[in-house]
Formats: C-alpha cells, sequence, structure tokens
C-alpha cells in the first residue's frame, strides 16, 4: 500500500488552524509527528469501501488523499456491450440507494434519441417513485451519517419507515432494491390497486415521523457540535468542483435541475409552486459546512412528500408504458440528459449509431464528482472529523466507481 | 438562450479553437441510407485549445458556464482514426448547457489539461486517461483512478482485450 | 444417559462436550461488516429492526476482523479488493466461517460476461460456507443462510475425531 505522490502539506505547524471567528489555534507547544493514517478500504465509516490515506500531524489533518476503484463494475464497458434494453438492469447497480432515478436517467436519455412522447400516468408514476426514492436515499444519507458519528438509535428509526417504503416498491415492481421499474417508453406495470392510498398513508405518517428525527438527530446538540464549522464548501470551491445536489444547496447556491431545468412534469409542479428548494443559512456555524448539508437532506425530504401528494392528487387512469419493441433500434446521435439525483446531478451521455447496441454510455456520477473536493476539504480539520466530513459528501461507492 | 444563441456568441467573441457546431437534423428522405442525426447540438472546438476555451466560456459574462458537469471520452469504432472528447457545461446563472466535442487522434492521444480551468476535471481527466489512454498535459497527479495501477490496456477503448489473469486470480 | 440419570435436581442439563461447544459458537457468530455494493444495504437491513439478525446471535457487527467469527462477503468483489479481502480473512481468528450473499460473490453475477474487473466468485480468494443466491438476495435469504450456517457448525465436532480423517 504505497503511494506515488508525496504531498506537500497545506497547513503548517506554525501558521495553526483556522477557528471560526478568525482566530487560529496553534499546536506549536505539542511535539508531534507527522504520520500517514490510512482508513478503509474496509472501514464501516466510509459508506462501502473507499480508502483515505489521511496525513496527520498529531491530531491536524495536513493532507488527504482518496483512493477510489475498488468496487469498480465496468458500468460503462457493459453499456457498450449489451443492448440497450437489456443495460437498464445495471443502472440499478451503480447508485443501488437511488435505482429509480438512475432508471429514470438511462430511459430519459435514450428517449431522447428515439424522440417518443411518454404517456401522462406513465409520467405521474416515474415522478412519485423517483421521489419516494429520493426520501429513501436521504433516509440511509441521514441515518448513516448520524450512524458515523456516534448515534445509533436514529439509524434503526430511519430503516424502519425504509423497510415500509421497500414494501411499497415491492408491491409496484417486486423488488426491494433493484427495481428496473422505470423502462424505455413509459412504466414496468400499472400500480396495483390500492396501491397509491398506501403511498398517501406512508405519506401521513412520514410526516409525523420526520418530525422526530428532526428534533432527535437534525437539533440534537451533540450532532451541532460535531457538525457545525466542519468541512465548510464555499461558494467558488463547489463551482470549480463542479459540485451538485445537496452539496452545492448546503453552500447557499440555489440551483436544482428539477426547477431549473425542468424535465418530466416538474415544470407543471414548479408552476403549481408545489414544492420549494431548501437552501442552506449557516444557522448553526459557517455557511457550508456539514451540518448544512445534513440539513438540506432532511429538509429535502419533505419537499419530496409534497410532490408525492401532488403526483397523488392528479394522477389519472390511462396507459403506463407505448409501444415498445422488444430489440430497440435507436437513431444515431448522441445525448446527454441530466437529472436531479438524491446526491446531485446524475448525466448519462448516450451515443448510437443506428445499431442494437450502444457505442458510448457513459455515467456521470454525482458522488464522483463530488467526492473529488475531499482532498480540499480535510486539509486543517482534526483527524476525529474525517468521519464527519465524509459522511456530509454522501457517496455511494457503487457511482463512484461504477 | 438556447443552442443558436450560444453559438452565436461564441461566434461574436471569437472564442480559442471553435472549428465548427453540428445539429440534429432529419434523415433526407432521397437517401435510404441517411438516418439523419438525434439528440443534442454540439460544438467543435480543437482539443489542443479546450483549456483556452473553456475559461473563455466561464469567464464570458453572457455566456457563464462556470461548472463543468462532465468530461468523458468516446470510442466511436475499431477503424475510426479519432476519439471524442465530450464535455458537458452548465451555467448556473443564465440556466443552460452546451456540449462540446473534440476530436483528438488516436495515434497521438496527447492533449493539454482543464485543471487550471475548472478543478473538478481532475479526476475525470484522470479517468479518461486511465480508460482511454489519454495523455493530458500539466495534469497535477496523473495516476489511475479506478484500476489498479499496474492494470494494462485501456478498457473502454473498442479494441480492448480482456485479460486472462491478474495477480493470480483467473478471469474466466 | 446410563450412569447419571435421575442423579441431579431438576435445574442440572446433561449434554455432551461437542455439543456444547458448538451450541456456543453457532449462537454467538459475530460477523464481520464487510459491506461491499449493493447486497451491504441489504445486510443493513438485516441488522435493523424489522428482520433483526439478533434473534440469532449475529447482530455484533465487529468493525475488526480480529474480532469475527463470519465474513459475509455482501457484493461485488474486484482485483483491486480481492487481496484486501485475502488478508482481511487471514486476520479473522480460528473457527472463521465465510458467507457469499449474492449473485455477484457466488460467480460474478451480472458482471460475469463484461466485467473485466470482477473476480467471478469470492471463492477464488477465501473458502465459503454458505452461498446466497439473488440480486440482491432478500433479508430473509441471509437468516436463511445463517441458519444453514449453525447447521453446518452444530455437524462439526470439536472434541472427537471426525470419523473421516480416521
Ligand atoms: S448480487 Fe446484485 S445486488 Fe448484490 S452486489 Fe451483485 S449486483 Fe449488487
Amino acid at each position: 500500500m504505497s503511494t506515488t505522490k508525496t504531498y506537500e502539506p497545506s497547513i503548517s505547524r506554525t501558521e495553526g488552524r483556522p477557528l471560526a471567528g478568525g482566530e487560529r489555534e496553534y499546536m506549536i507547544d505539542v511535539r508531534t509527528q507527522d504520520m500517514e493514517v490510512n482508513m478503509g478500504p474496509q472501514h464501516p465509516a466510509t459508506h462501502g469501501v473507499m480508502r483515505v490515506l489521511v496525513r496527520a500531524d498529531g491530531e491536524l489533518i495536513t493532507g488527504a488523499q482518496p483512493h477510489l476503484g475498488y468496487l469498480h463494475r465496468c458500468a460503462e464497458k457493459i453499456g457498450e456491450s449489451v443492448e440497450w434494453l437489456q443495460y437498464l438492469p445495471y443502472t440499478d447497480r451503480y447508485d443501488y440507494l437511488a435505482a429509480m432515478n438512475n432508471n429514470l436517467g438511462y430511459s430519459m436519455a435514450v428517449e431522447k434519441l428515439m424522440g417518443i412522447e411518454i404517456p401522462r400516468r406513465a409520467m405521474m408514476l416515474r415522478t412519485l417513485c423517483a421521489e419516494l426514492n429520493r426520501i429513501g436515499s436521504h433516509l440511509i444519507a441521514i441515518g448513516t451519517y448520524g450512524l458515523d458519528i456516534g448515534a445509533f438509535t436514529p439509524f434503526l428509526y430511519m430503516f424502519r419507515e425504509r423497510e415500509w417504503m421497500m414494501a411499497l416498491f415491492e408491491k409496484i415492481c417486486g423488488a426491494r432494491l433493484t427495481y428496473s421499474y422505470i423502462r424505455i417508453g413509459g412504466v414496468f406495470n400499472d400500480a396495483p390497486p390500492g396501491w397509491l392510498s398506501e403511498v398517501e398513508a406512508f405519506c401521513d405518517t412520514f410526516e409525523v415521523k420526520w418530525r422526530e428525527y428532526y428534533d432527535l438527530l437534525i437539533q440534537n446538540h451533540i450532532f451541532v457540535k460535531r457538525t457545525a464549522d466542519i468541512g465548510v464548501i464555499t461558494r467558488e470551491m463547489a463551482l470549480d468542483f463542479g459540485l451538485t445536489g445537496p452539496m452545492l444547496r448546503g453552500s447557499a447556491i440555489d440551483w436544482d435541475l428539477r426547477r431549473d431545468t425542468p424535465y418530466e412534469l416538474y415544470d407543471e409542479i414548479c408552476k403549481d409552486k408545489a414544492f420549494e428548494i431548501p437552501l442552506a443559512s449557516g444557522e448553526k456555524g459557517t455557511l457550508g459546512d456539514c451540518w448544512d448539508r445534513a440539513w438540506v437532506r432532511a429538509m429535502e425530504m419533505m419537499e419530496s412528500i409534497k410532490i408525492v401528494r401532488w403526483c397523488l392528487d392528479k394522477i389519472e387512469p390511462g396507459p403506463v408504458i407505448g409501444d415498445i419493441p422488444k430489440t430497440l433500434r435507436i437513431p444515431p446521435g448522441e445525448a446527454y440528459v441530466g437529472i436531479e439525483n438524491p446526491r446531485g446531478e446524475l448525466g448519462h451521455y448516450v451515443v448510437s449509431d443506428g445499431g442494437k447496441i450502444a457505442v458510448r454510455c457513459r455515467v456521470r456520477g454525482p458522488s464522483f464528482v463530488n467526492l473529488a473536493v475531499l482532498e480540499e476539504l480535510m486539509p486543517g480539520a482534526l483527524l476525529a472529523d474525517t468521519i464527519a466530513i465524509i459522511g456530509s459528501t454522501d457517496i455511494v461507492v457503487g457511482e463512484t466507481d461504477r | 438562450m438556447n443552442f443558436q444563441g450560444i453559438y452565436d456568441r461564441i461566434r461574436s467573441i471569437q472564442a480559442p479553437g471553435v472549428t465548427g457546431m453540428d445539429e440534429p437534423r432529419e434523415p433526407n428522405p432521397q437517401d435510404k441510407k441517411d438516418k439523419g442525426r438525434s439528440g443534442d447540438p454540439y460544438v467543435l472546438v480543437d482539443p489542443q485549445r479546450l483549456p483556452e476555451f473553456l475559461e473563455c466560456l466561464r469567464d464570458d459574462p453572457s455566456l457563464k458556464f462556470e461548472l463543468m458537469a462532465d468530461l468523458t471520452a468516446t470510442d466511436p469504432s475499431k477503424e475510426d482514426g479519432y476519439l471524442w472528447i465530450n464535455v458537458q457545461l452548465l451555467s448556473l446563472v443564465r440556466k443552460h448547457r452546451l456540449a462540446v466535442k473534440c476530436l483528438l487522434p488516436k495515434e497521438n492521444a496527447v492533449m493539454p489539461s482543464s485543471v487550471s480551468v475548472h478543478r473538478g476535471a481532475q479526476w475525470a481527466e484522470r479517468e479518461c486517461s486511465e480508460m482511454y489512454g489519454i495523455t493530458f498535459e500539466g495534469h497535477p497527479d496523473p495516476r489511475n483512478i479506478l484500476l489498479p495501477e499496474d492494470w494494462i490496456g485501456h478498457p473502454l477503448r473498442k479494441d480492448y482485450e480482456f485479460p486472462e489473469e491478474y495477480h493470480g486470480i483467473s478471469c474466466k | 444417559m446410563g450412569l447419571f440419570e435421575k442423579q441431579f435436581e431438576d435445574n442440572v442439563l446433561t449434554t455432551n462436550v461437542d455439543w456444547l461447544l458448538n451450541w456456543c459458537r453457532l449462537s454467538s457468530i459475530w460477523p464481520m461488516t464487510f459491506g461491499l455494493a449493493c447486497c451491504a444495504i441489504e445486510m443493513m437491513a438485516v441488522g435493523c429492526a424489522h428482520h433483526d439478525i439478533d434473534r440469532f446471535g449475529a447482530g455484533a457487527f465487529r468493525a475488526s476482523p480480529r474480532q469475527a467469527d463470519l465474513m459475509i462477503v455482501a457484493g461485488t468483489v474486484n482485483f483491486k479488493m480481492a487481496e484486501r479481502i485475502k488478508r482481511l480473512y487471514d486476520q479473522m481468528p480460528s473457527p472463521k466461517y465465510a458467507i457469499a450473499m449474492g449473485a455477484c460473490a457466488t460467480g460474478g453475477g451480472p458482471y460475469y460476461k463484461y466485467g473485466y474487473t470482477v473476480v467471478k466468485g469470492v471463492d477464488r480468494v477465501v473458502p465459503v460456507d454458505v452461498y446466497i443466491a439473488g440480486c440482491p438476495p432478500r433479508p430473509e435469504a441471509l437468516l436463511e443462510g445463517l441458519m444453514k450456517l449453525q447447521e453446518k457448525i452444530q455437524a462439526s465436532s470439536v472434541i472427537r475425531k471426525p470419523i473421516h480423517t480416521v
């Protein structure tokens, strides 16, 4: 386990570590030694198999280097090797916490090349499922974040709601985690009788439970102490690194693909003002710290509930999938579609030469891009904060490595 | 702004390296072989001048492409002598997107790195170079990112052959 | 039970040492947290309240291989990770067991044909006791796999020489 790059510590001991309010903390009185701490790949707090090589001077981190690729599963090569429809199940598997959103992104990219219309009921079901999945994904994100920094109980609570949500998905498509429900041209099948009212019941319960989580975890004093003022992402940094999703909104940059480049039914939803986009305000510390990002995720769950309710309100009977042949031949061309995944912009860039198999099927994973900021965030933090910082980026390793 | 507006603006500020553009079109009814082209329009740029081009678009007040959403490459086919470099730009202020494409010859796949313009390009370029064998000149950390350090070949090239074994573990 | 019959008070049980040791082992299998990919989420679900792996005494997920008895390989193994898995497995104290959870760990799963970096089954790296099918397996399937492992442990003998090696 050797590294080829030696990096300069960007914080020197005499310069000290910046504290909130412009002061600095010096560690000149303590004699420390540079050491390299290897976290991962098997580490419970890295949300999968990621390795971070942390260089520390005493307690102070002077450099960090993420090493990826422990879960590289060749998704892009497979995209160029199997037929268009066969690739759909693989999309489930790179961001396995938000499989519906991945299905949606891929289907939309292919549909853009085909230039076809989607039945309205199918769009409703797509939006509904994608938003439910967003809730599920954020539940895990916040739950495991709590777990990482020492709060075990909220994790169990959040899995309770997630189990319910998975049961809902199981009823509609038969799978708990890897759905392949959203297909090219529509969705796989119609909702079973009574399903929509079950979703409504879920929403009713969730709203009550959400309050509990919010008070129990997000506003918890210990949680705030562990996350506020840590891992601050400034506006310039966020843009420079191309961050998207809650990482961007955690730095108060008002950007959400659902509103700003509307796809599917989102322009109607925006016109009805059915949901808002929560923006962090640096309430507990500095703007753009870990707490802000966790808070944005928590608030987004409630906004998703609003969108789900909007869909339940407006849904009408109708067909759910167009007339799609088993073997697709996609007209030649290339298209890029970016959608708002729970973690940020999930982009699919597909190229077709008119045949049965794609020429290129690129996935722009939001976690992959968001994780790059780690190298910049870590120096200057304390060793115990690494976990808080990594957790707040909310990565799914399946997607960083694809 | 729509694509035409963006392209006109790029022309009028004389952004460096622009060589042309391509738009989707309908198939020609006279020609049976012509299937047309679907999808997104894009701007063609000289790969050697890509960083300058990106910088110009980032700083132009009416384009403001301050976020690089994606940088990737494509190997269109075994026979083709060129790789494509595909860049997706996004402007948060103006709310528009732009696809940029460069043609890079396969024999001499060397181009300047864009890290100085968008730091987000760093990992994307590392991925590109290990998957396609492109060298990005001036990249601060040109190691493999997803594949092991001693991996042989560039998997996303169309002529890639799957390995037989790796460190004693058979691949078949 | 000849000799011991009706010799003791009500609350004394008699058994053989093999059974007792096996019983101790199988009722406190401590797994290692070893989530690799999608299957790990189902493994987390098993650990949570709804499915509750604690009922089988296997709920104490350990972060360190030195404290664990069982390695649940939940997810896709690739070459970069394979060497680490081997090392982690070697660090576990005996008796140790491994469960291959999901199609990927069993045999490459959906990545069998085109996955150039995927190890086609974790049994090429470490010995596996129980294979669980599914992509991902349901939490119930993991519990079933755990019970199969317990059966296997129960059938092994600690004190007596196994007959087939005599
Ligand atoms: S078996 Fe399926 S669900 Fe499990 S890790 Fe492999 S692809 Fe993911």
